[in-house]
């Protein structure tokens, strides 16, 4: 393919992103070329979702420049992205349920005059394009009654119909089987016969060398490489740029580890998992480490008594996993997913917080302890450090990591003896991140068992003595952190490696 | 503050009003400014008496205030406790009428006084029940489930008393509870009852380990689930609580008139929730006092009354409701979005 004639569709020149603390992405330049399917690549926190957000416009660049056929793009909002012809397509599915495949299809683009709708060419527009794209949809049917990967179609032929020249897919199979992947790579690969440029992005590697004609890897923030497929050479070397030679927080193996099981978990199986099985020794920090849908928050809900599962889950020869309540009472406690809807009260202050999971220790027949509340909450605020001016503060005025820190004092004040935390610093800035690993390595060395679930290898890595790997809702694999493990092996497994699926 | 604060923590000094104390002061200054103003326009206002009417009077209100609040802390509205009011009524009049009467509405089921009124009690706690089942246990949306038992019981008032009203063949005592004069003051039992629940509310809100659980289960019912507490059970108890109070009220109105209405209480559940969005609680969960419903309540009452002295009509009393209703909102909304800025 020759740039000459044609410039690149998009390009990418020194874009720059900070947040405070962290630069995100690094002065990064890439372009990409008109009718290909360009895979994004990287490990989580690698500025993937970042960059593209600068795409799409829900960002703006700190600094550098983008081009569109050449011309200067600066979107400012989605909908001034999808003016200028880059539409997105979410993980999460953006139809109206009610409404049928043709008004979902035409929704935001309706013609109307005096507010009434009229009208148009519109209407045989979409249709033909739904038609060469997917031709066994019926454009009068109601949204509802599709399947998950029928609906995604719908909105890939929406952004195809809305001319939109680049399609961005973050992640589009994580919720597919593997026939609607096939289908929807077809899709794709019609797309681009049509003149159309795809920007994929997926965790699972054999996606990519099936579907891609260019790839680029993004490694903190920073871009490694951009090159055809064909000039690849397989999987492994695929991994060894995402990770490259990149410094891991240094595990140092903790010499107190117990034999005493406190934790066993028998065949555990639900929609999500399938037949669990895996044991948590006292004051051990154990990792369940596994791409996004592979299972970890299930097991951690699970474990918590959060979701109802088959199997039986023993901790500390107790029978739990009936109810949270139940699971608090018997020393276990959850600093969940998504801390500010199921972690917080987000309009409470951090005294308000505190106390929740455990409320006998702050009552006296029945009467709140004020006093105790106080001291709590202090001593807490000091302990972890949280940044605050005021213990009044309400928590959704706090940063992500103090936010965290407030989760983590609940759980902390529950006295639970099995932390699980469910990726415990997502969303937590660099210099509070080491402070909540040095939090957990302390509860640990304290007789605590810490279980992290997290899809960050380097966090598993850095702080855990035993990993799980999770691909799918199984567990592949089980291996003891150490100066030699292999990091190309863990990433094969998670990434479905193990399973026979090769390019 | 009752609690001696540490003096090493900066923390505990840099403690402003919460945003709660903020809005109940908002809610009583309001309440207080309002009668000011109306005892310069009213004549005969501002007198000592007067004052006490306005709470006086409106001591069955206020009481059905206290549950429906501590619903509406916790995230889910009571529009039942009207129909309550005349179930339990209509039924503790039913229960003691003496049998045999050739009159149906004069005949009832004869039962020992005490009796009555505890199987009214149980009638108007089992539409409490009816509520806790719908909401928790079928997780139907609060409003719609409480709509619908408000029209059962009152429904089953209006069967029972034909769609008129019982008031004969009443053993003599029927009328004592309602019209007892306490500590030989002109204070009646009623006001008595609606001053130790307003006690007894705050206490619990303030002090005791529940009335936080409700503020949690109100902010957050996902964290709340996550931190271990049991919410269906906390909502039933909530349940329970608002009609067991709806159940006295009722039994005591009924004594105070010695008679069971079927038409009692009408549209109180609707005052009950007026004073309580006046008084600063937010309908979405998690804010608010029974202090603040109280001032509410003294807000409706001052808007009402002044309005009935200035011989307006008492048609237009709906309109000045919705008035203070939608400037009470809006300027709560306002101070707080300002002050949280």
């Amino acid at each position: 393919m020759t740039t000459q004639q044609q410039p690149p569709v998009l390009s990418i020149e020194g874009i720059i992103k900070d947040y405070p603390g962290v630069r995100a992405v690094n002065d990064v330049s890439f372009s990409v070329e008109s009718s290909t399917v360009h895979c994004l690549i990287g490990e989580n926190g690698a500025g993937k979702s970042t960059l593209i957000k600068m795409i799409t416009g829900a960002l703006l660049p700190s600094q550098g420049n983008m081009k569109i056929n050449g011309a200067p793009y600066a979107p400012t909002s989605t909908q001034n992205a999808r003016e200028n012809g880059v539409a997105t397509l979410f993980q999460e599915l953006h139809v109206v349920d009610e409404l049928s495949v043709l008004e979902n299809l035409t929704l935001g683009m309706e013609q109307s005059r005096f507010g009434f709708l009229i009208k148009s060419d519109l209407e045989e527009r979409v249709i033909q394009t739904l038609a060469s794209i997917e031709p066994s949809i019926n454009p009068a049917a109601r949204v509802s009654s599709l399947s998950v990967a029928q609906k995604q179609i719908i909105e890939i032929a929406r952004a195809a119909s809305s001319g939109a020249s680049v399609i961005i897919m973050d992640e589009p199979t994580a919720s597919l089987s593997e026939r609607e992947v096939e289908r929807l790579f077809t899709v794709i690969r019609k797309l681009r016969s049509q003149g159309v440029t795809v920007i994929y992005i997926s965790h699972k590697l054999d996606e990519i060398i099936a579907l891609g004609d260019t790839v680029t890897v993004l490694r903190d923030g920073k871009h490694i490489v951009t090159k055809p497929l064909s000039e690849v050479s397989g999987r492994p070397e695929l991994i060894d740029m995402m990770i490259g030679r990149c410094v891991f927080e240094s595990y140092t193996p903790r010499n107190n580890l117990s034999e005493e099981v406190i934790l066993s978990a028998k065949g555990l199986s639900n929609n999500m998992l399938k037949n669990v099985s895996f044991e948590i020794k006292k004051g051990e920090i154990v990792g369940f480490y596994g791409l996004v849908g592979a299972g970890k928050t299930e097991i951690a809900r699970a474990l918590f008594g959060a979701d109802e599962v088959a199997g039986s889950i023993v901790f500390k020869g107790e029978k739990v996993g009936g109810s949270p309540k139940e699971a608090i009472a018997a020393g276990i406690a959850l600093v969940p997913e998504e801390r500010r809807t199921q972690g917080l009260f987000t309009n409470l202050t951090i005294r308000e917080n505190i106390p929740v999971m455990n409320l006998r220790r702050m009552s006296n027949n029945g009467i709140f302890r004020a006093d105790a509340e106080l001291s709590a909450a202090t001593h807490y605020i000091d302990q972890l450090r949280i940044a605050t001016s005021s213990i009044e503060k309400h928590t959704e005025k706090l940063s992500g990591g103090n936010q965290q820190k407030v989760v983590l004092a609940k759980c902390l004040f529950s006295k639970a003896s099995l932390l699980l935390l469910d990726e415990p610093t997502r969303g937590v800035d660099v210099g509070a991140k080491t402070e909540i690993y040095d939090i957990i390595r302390n509860l640990a060395d304290e007789g605590n068992s810490v279980a992290v679930f997290s899809s960050e290898l380097e966090e598993v890595l850095g702080i855990c003595d035993r990993i799980f790997l999770l691909y799918t809702g199984s567990l592949e694999s089980e291996i003891i952190n150490g100066p030699d493990v292999d990091i190309n092996d863990i990433l094969n497994i998670v990434t479905g490696g193990n399973r026979g699926v090769t390019a | 503050m009752n609690v001696p604060i540490k003096t090493n923590t900066a923390l505990s000094e840099n403690r402003r009003l919460s945003d709660q104390m903020y809005i109940t002061l908002l809610v009583a200054s309001v309440a207080i400014g309002l009668f000011l103003i109306a005892s310069v326009f009213v004549p005969n206002f501002f007198q000592l008496q007067n004052m006490l009417n306005l709470v006086t009077n409106n001591w069955a209100v206020i009481s059905l205030g206290v549950g429906v609040t501590f619903l509406l802390v916790s995230g889910n509205f009571d529009l039942s406790v009207g129909g309550i009011v005349a179930l339990s009524g209509v039924l503790s009049v039913w229960f003691a009428q003496s049998i045999g009467s050739s009159n149906a509405l004069s005949s009832g089921l004869g039962l020992p006084y005490w009796v009555a009124l505890l199987g009214a009690l149980a009638g108007a706690i089992a539409i409490g029940g009816l509520n806790a089942l719908f909401v928790v246990k079928f997780r139907i949306p609060s409003i719609i489930v409480t709509l619908g038992t408000m029209m059962v019981a009152r429904g089953i008032a209006q069967v029972i008393t034909q769609g008129s009203q019982r008031n004969t063949n009443l053993p003599d005592e029927f009328g004592v509870l309602g019209s007892l004069k306490v500590f030989g003051t002109s204070m009646q039992l009623p006001v008595v009852f609606m001053g130790l629940l307003l006690l007894a509310a705050i206490f619990i809100e303030r002090k005791m380990v529940f009335g936080r659980i409700t503020y949690w289960v109100g902010a957050n019912p996902v964290a709340a689930r996550l931190s271990g507490i049991d919410n269906a059970k906390h909502i039933t108890y909530l349940y329970l609580f608002s009609a067991a109070i709806a159940g006295v009220v009722g039994i005591l109105l009924s004594s105070e008139y010695q008679s069971g209405y079927s038409n009692r209480g009408l549209l109180m559940e609707f005052d009950a929730l007026v004073i309580a969005l006046l008084g600063g609680i937010a309908i979405a969960g998690g804010f608010g006092s029974v202090i603040g419903m109280f001032f509410g309540a003294i807000i409706l009452a001052v808007v009402t009354s002044a309005a009935t002295g200035l011989t307006l009509s008492p048609d237009w009393q709906y309109i000045l409701k919705a008035l203070a209703v939608f400037l009470a909102i809006v300027a709560q909304t306002w101070a707080l979005a300002r002050r949280n800025k």
